[in-house]
């Protein structure tokens, strides 16, 4: 008795054997062109290199799942998109679990073992559960529509920067139909679910055990009421229940056949992207094995499987180009297509029986499909395109692989290739002198140790920019005079100091790189001291996350944690402090490379400056445009340059006297944008080393050869 | 088919060198060498026609030189030519452009390529004879100065373009195989990747002495050469002062360094 009159649904209710064959059949049938769907892209991935990412499989399994639970990735920077992907996500999650535990009541456990579980209380939950579940995921599909429809996001504009209007590949509306597709099934099977819902209750509206609980499902219980309004009957739900129940059931079977053949397959791409992301993407960039005869990605199927598999993880977001600032300057680039060409590019050359022919394969060229040269070479690899990767995307690296191989070609700028020339031959991106790298030191007023030659504390690596541009040698002076007033134990490489490689090897020239780190860690190993300091961002983040590979273990700071650490030890004292208004720009590699974003503002704070924050800070920082070598590059005349964008945004900051800056390529980058942006005698571009030295108290002997950058002609 | 390219690892100088005890060189402590400029060019037409002919075309470069020069054969075996030679004993110490010339002539002669590439002139010693020199030992025609050039693979004349003084060019039809010294921007040169050259470690360098190819000690060196270098110096420069100050100033300043010069 109790059986009959506890609240449950009846599955099939009404339908004769054959028909639940039927929609049985139906469902394999689904499943299987599922299975073979997700065994061509898995073959697909199995194409590509090997990648040793598999390890740490708990831990990387743990924190997908924890940033899959938070959103906290798809959050950043766009929370209502962040927000209404939670309601789709949780909706479905939900509806998902609703259904598994249907199927493992009515399809196994009931059958094994004869007891049932979904009835009563529980069941009366879970259809409050599931209706609040259902609302939710309509509600996240309709703000997708409404921004889809109604915000013009730039971002959601697949129109591409690299192709001009009539290619073939030009604005990707075969993406927006998708995403329309895609919104709108998810839509029609939901609603048509609640419907079915409803149906059902006026269909046994004369059952006590369905009926008198209908609130439990309020969204069904309301639509019922509805239909009840307009004069439907039982009878005539009867009927219409089983024509909706098919095509609800058909249109779900179908949704699940399609998952791995259209976009709904990032929730398995995307997971596994984001099981699988390199915490170091881009900051430690892979090495090129042994046995390898040609560097880089040249075709398709040179692509890493977890590469590939990144490809397919991109959902279109959009986020990376818009933080690219080469794609905020105009240059033929964004992330986002460079990622969606080569995913088009593997799906057309590697979801195929059988592989094509060599040069089918070859993913550099003005063909349809392949990405030009120029836009691998407007990338400054500032990793703000992988930082903001909701899915773990890195794309960088992609970047860096493709650009080796336009290096092993010689497809680069010739202006880029002299200078690589260059460091080759004498060392340094100047073409000086090995001799000339410590000049800047001989007017100092005291000597600096060689530490080639006697031990020391701390071994200053100064990097090219430091020691021989002009400007910034007046820089390296003062911290120079800063360690020696703190009393630090401190020497140099002297001649013996080679350009780090840091940006070379982000070029894509990694033969070059693998030399001047090889000699750098050589020399380096022959010297006696406990850590290396450096001003200069880069040279810091190859040392620290790329030296390692070869073999060169060291402990470095950026000056800013060491010049923390000098005041908070009472080495370095002030003796007045300032309360200019100010603001600081995060360096690439100072920031979002290696997180210190702390220590500059702390720094600053401590001087007395009033620190107001561009809109653009800390990970979201703006490139200056001069990294990935672009430095070496000359930008093309007549559009923005990414530093002349940065200085709008800094002179939109009401009385700013001071843009400080903590790079060496930072301080020449900016100063020439503040002169030509139109903002000069309103602020000026300075480095906190230079702000510390106005502030710090010096004994009497250092004051005396005091020198500014106001006495020096920039 | 075989083009010869005739190269040179070129030296040049450090910020404040020296010279040598003897006066007559740099100090090579203060020497950086590199291949010559030219000879990217040259060396890059070759790969030009290389990559273009249907048929098969060995490029093969040749240098004279101690062992350091193989840093720069490297560079061209990095950049996709098939072999390089090495000549060298100590013997050649002291050569002229124009022994170089004929010691090149020797490699010819047992190469027989259908064509001889070199720079128009090497950029530190700047003589711009060594690949005239060549072409007279062996008696082929030449051009120098090219600046453009028509040739595929096996054909029997070659059209190419000569620059000449004011801006003039002149188009010139020659007779193959013949030697043409290349000038710099007839192409862009590529770029030989660290790792090519790397690679190119794999490659042997063939290495003869001058009398593999049948010279005898009086036919290099300092017994050979015509000419020998006395002292390198630099000159003292002229002297160029600022003057400054007001107009008058100056004019009454610039008054005085006139008169003294007129030795008021």
């Amino acid at each position: 008795m109790n059986e009959i009159t506890e609240p449950t649904r009846i599955l099939f209710e009404g339908f004769q054997l054959q028909t639940i064959y039927l929609f049985y059949a139906f469902g394999y049938a689904a499943i299987a062109v599922f299975i073979y769907g997700c065994y061509v892209q898995i073959r697909k991935y199995r194409r590509g290199q090997p990648d040793p990412s598999w390890n740490n499989f708990v831990t990387r399994f743990g924190s997908m799942v924890v940033t899959m639970l938070t959103h906290r990735t798809i959050k950043r920077r766009d929370s209502a998109a962040g927000k209404a992907h939670a309601l789709i996500f949780f909706g479905f999650i939900l509806l998902f679990i609703g259904t598994a535990t249907i199927t493992l009541e009515y399809d196994i456990i009931e059958p094994l073992f004869g007891v049932t579980f979904w009835k009563g209380s529980f069941y009366l939950w879970f259809s409050l559960i599931l209706d609040v579940a259902g609302l939710a995921f309509i509600a996240g599909l309709l703000y997708m529509m409404y921004r889809r429809k109604w915000m013009h996001l730039p971002k959601l504009d697949y129109k591409r920067v690299d192709r001009e209007p009539g290619d073939p590949d030009y604005d990707r509306s075969e993406y927006r139909r998708e995403d329309w597709a895609f919104l709108w099934t998810l839509i029609i099977i939901s609603v048509t679910g609640f419907v079915l819902e409803a149906t059902r209750l006026v269909w046994l509206s004369e059952t006590a055990s369905v009926w008198d609980v209908r609130m439990w499902s309020p969204v069904g219980a309301f639509l019922a009421m509805i239909m009840k309004g307009i004069g439907f009957t039982p009878e005539a739900a009867g009927v219409f229940r089983t024509g909706l129940w098919w095509f609800h059931g058909m249109l779900a079977l179908a949704f699940i056949a399609l998952i791995p053949y259209t976009k709904v397959k990032h929730i398995f791409t995307a997971s596994a992207s984001l099981m699988f992301r390199d915490e170091m993407a881009g900051r430690r960039l892979p090495m090129v094995p042994e046995d390898q005869v040609e560097a880089g990605y040249k075709k398709i199927d040179d692509l890493t499987w977890k590469s590939l598999l990144h490809l397919d993880a991109c959902t279109k977001c959009g986020r990376c180009q818009d933080a690219c600032p080469a794609n905020a300057v105009g240059a033929p680039l964004s992330p986002r297509d460079v990622i969606l060409s080569l995913r088009e590019f593997a799906n057309k050359a590697l979801t195929k029986k059988e592989l094509p022919e060599e040069a089918e394969l070859d993913i550099h060229g003005k063909d349809v499909g392949q990405v030009f040269m120029e836009t691998l070479w407007s990338c400054r690899t500032c990793l703000a395109c992988v930082e903001i990767c909701p899915v773990a995307v890195e794309h960088v690296p992609i970047i860096v692989q493709m650009r080796r191989q336009l290096v092993e070609q010689g497809d680069m700028d010739p202006i880029l290739q002299k200078t690589l020339g260059t460091i080759h031959k004498s060392g340094n991106s100047f073409g000086e002198s090995k001799r000339k790298r410590a000049k800047w030191a001989q007017d100092l007023p005291f000597e600096i140790k060689d530490a080639r030659k006697e031990p020391v504390d701390v071994l200053w690596f100064v990097g090219d920019y430091a020691s021989f541009d002009p400007r910034n040698q007046v820089v390296t002076r003062s911290f120079a005079k800063l360690l020696n007033q703190a009393g630090v134990n401190f020497g140099l490489l002297f001649e013996a100091e080679m350009n780090s490689g840091n940006d070379v090897r982000r070029v894509g020239e990694e033969g070059l790189y693998e030399f001047l780190a090889t000699s750098n860690i050589g020399t380096l190993q022959s010297c006696d001291f406990k850590s290396i300091v450096t001003t200069d961002p880069h040279s810091f983040n190859t040392i620290r996350n790329e030296y390692p590979d070869f073999g060169g273990e060291f402990e470095i700071q950026h000056y800013t944690t060491l010049v923390k650490e000098l005041f908070e030890q009472g080495k370095l004292k002030l003796n007045k402090q300032n309360n200019k208004r100010v603001t600081f720009h995060d360096p690439c590699h100072l920031g979002r490379y290696n997180k210190g974003y702390d220590a500059p503002r702390e720094v600053i704070k401590l001087l007395g400056y009033d620190l107001v924050e561009m809109d653009r800070n800390r990970d979201n920082s703006f490139c200056c445009g001069a990294g990935g070598g672009r430095i070496w590059i000359p930008d093309p005349v007549g559009i923005e340059k990414p530093s002349a964008n940065r200085m709008r945004e800094a002179g939109a900051i009401e009385g700013l006297e001071v843009f400080i800056v903590s790079c060496p390529k930072d301080l020449t980058m900016f100063e020439d944008a503040l002169k030509t942006s139109g903002f000069e005698g309103q602020f000026v571009v300075r480095e906190l080393i230079e702000l510390i030295n106005d502030c710090v108290e010096y004994d009497d002997s250092i004051i005396e050869t005091q020198e500014t950058a106001e006495h020096v002609a920039v | 088919m075989k083009i010869l390219v005739a190269v040179k690892e070129v030296a040049a100088l450090d910020e404040d060198f020296e010279l040598r005890d003897d006066g007559r060189d740099v100090d090579e402590d203060f020497l950086l060498y590199d291949l010559n400029e030219w000879d990217d060019f040259s060396l890059e037409e070759a790969m030009r026609i290389k990559e273009e002919s249907d048929t098969d075309v060995e490029v093969v470069v040749v240098s004279i030189g101690p062992d350091r020069i193989e840093d720069s054969l490297r560079k061209c075996l990095a950049k996709g030519a098939d072999r390089a030679i090495r000549v060298w004993d100590d013997s050649m110490e002291g050569s002229d452009s124009i022994t170089i010339g004929h010691v090149l002539a020797a490699v010819a002669k047992k190469e027989s390529p259908n064509m001889i590439f070199a720079g128009v002139q090497s950029s530190d010693e700047a003589n711009a004879s060594t690949g005239i020199s060549l072409a007279s030992k062996l008696g082929w025609p030449h051009a120098a100065v090219v600046a453009g050039l028509k040739y595929a693979a096996n054909d029997s004349k070659a059209l190419i373009s000569r620059e000449l003084e004011s801006g003039l060019s002149q188009e010139v039809e020659i007779v193959c195989p013949s030697v043409l010294t290349i000038q710099l921007g007839i192409n862009t040169p590529r770029y030989a990747s660290l790792r090519g050259i790397k690679q190119a470690a794999k490659i042997d360098i063939e290495e003869l002495s001058p009398s593999d190819l049948g010279l005898s000690d009086q036919d290099v060196g300092l017994n050979s050469a015509k000419s020998n270098i006395r002292r390198m110096y630099v000159p003292v420069k002229g002297r160029a002062e600022i003057i400054e100050g007001t107009p008058a100033e100056k004019a009454a300043k610039l008054i005085d360094i006139i008169k003294n010069f007129k030795g008021e």
